[in-house]
């Protein structure tokens, strides 16, 4: 098995940055897969530099740049803030539309806040969503209304939350 | 045969999302050669297309990365995050179902043993 040097190691990196590779993640992706390349392929006695201009041509069509352009053009996609399965989107809602009812009826129970009006109009909204939310949740993923596949939250124009699928 | 590399483009994040749900965690050389592997070389992952996709998966929060050094060089070990594992099944379970759609689209009939 070939040994890599800290010398050729320094010469990889070079050449990956005067190539084009400027993101220092990248660099240290590519040196790892090319010092891995040539240490299981190489003989010991073999010829380093011959054997990466060899490797590192087999990397790209055109130029090797095409790498840190692909790169950079996914990483500046919109990005969403948050990921939410189906259930952490529905949890928010039952607290939303519940929470209310369940913490004024506590309150009440307990004599600590007396507010009979608050526990019927939090009731009457309870019981009007609860039954909703969960035929909403227990609805199969393909006739759910409510989370299309591939659903996203969008503000002012950019996606901020996805909800996924159930899994 | 091998496959184009547009066919490859299209299926590589979920290829690296399965890949990564079956095993702990995988650094990039690890990947293309369990793909070599699997496929008995039918599907080789050039390096051009891998690691942008690592790097946007990673972006998307849908994997998680360590990093280990081997030497004086860095590894980086990449696994996948909840939000992975949720989006690994959903990309397997839509790629099935475009194969079968496939199948039927282009009148392939299943070979029986």
């Amino acid at each position: 098995m070939y040994c890599i040097t800290d010398q050729q190691m320094d010469f990889i990196l070079d050449d990956l940055r005067s190539k084009g590779i400027l993101l220092e993640d990248l660099q240290q992706n590519l040196l790892d897969h090319i010092c891995v390349l040539i240490e299981e392929n190489l003989s010991t006695d073999g010829n380093f530099e011959q054997y990466y201009c060899t490797v590192i041509r087999s990397f790209y069509k055109k130029e090797l740049s095409e790498i840190e352009e692909e790169t950079r053009f996914l990483l500046t996609r919109p990005k969403y803030l948050l990921l939410l399965n189906r259930n952490q989107f529905f949890t928010p809602l039952f607290i939303i539309f519940l929470g209310p009812y369940i913490t004024c009826a506590i309150l009440d129970l307990t004599g600590i806040w007396p507010g009979d009006a608050w526990v019927f109009f939090t009731g009457w909204l309870a019981l009007y969503s609860f039954p909703t939310l969960m035929v909403l949740l227990l609805t199969p993923d393909k006739y759910d209304p409510l989370i299309p596949r591939n659903a996203r939250i969008m503000l002012g124009g950019a996606p901020i939350i996805r909800i996924l699928p159930a899994s | 045969m091998n496959y184009s590399s547009e066919l490859i483009k299209g299926t590589l994040k979920t290829i690296i999302l399965k890949l990564l749900a079956g095993n702990k965690k995988m650094y990039g050389y690890e990947i293309t050669q369990k793909v070599k592997e699997i496929t008995k070389d039918k599907i080789q992952i050039t390096e051009g297309a891998l690691y942008p996709t690592l790097h946007a998966l990673e972006a998307d929060g849908l994997v998680t990365t360590e990093t280990e050094y081997i030497g004086k060089r860095v590894r980086k070990y990449y696994s996948l995050s909840p939000a992975g594992k949720a989006t690994a099944k959903e990309k397997v379970k839509e790629m099935a179902s475009f194969m079968q759609t496939m199948a039927l689209l282009l009148d392939i009939q299943p070979k029986t043993a």
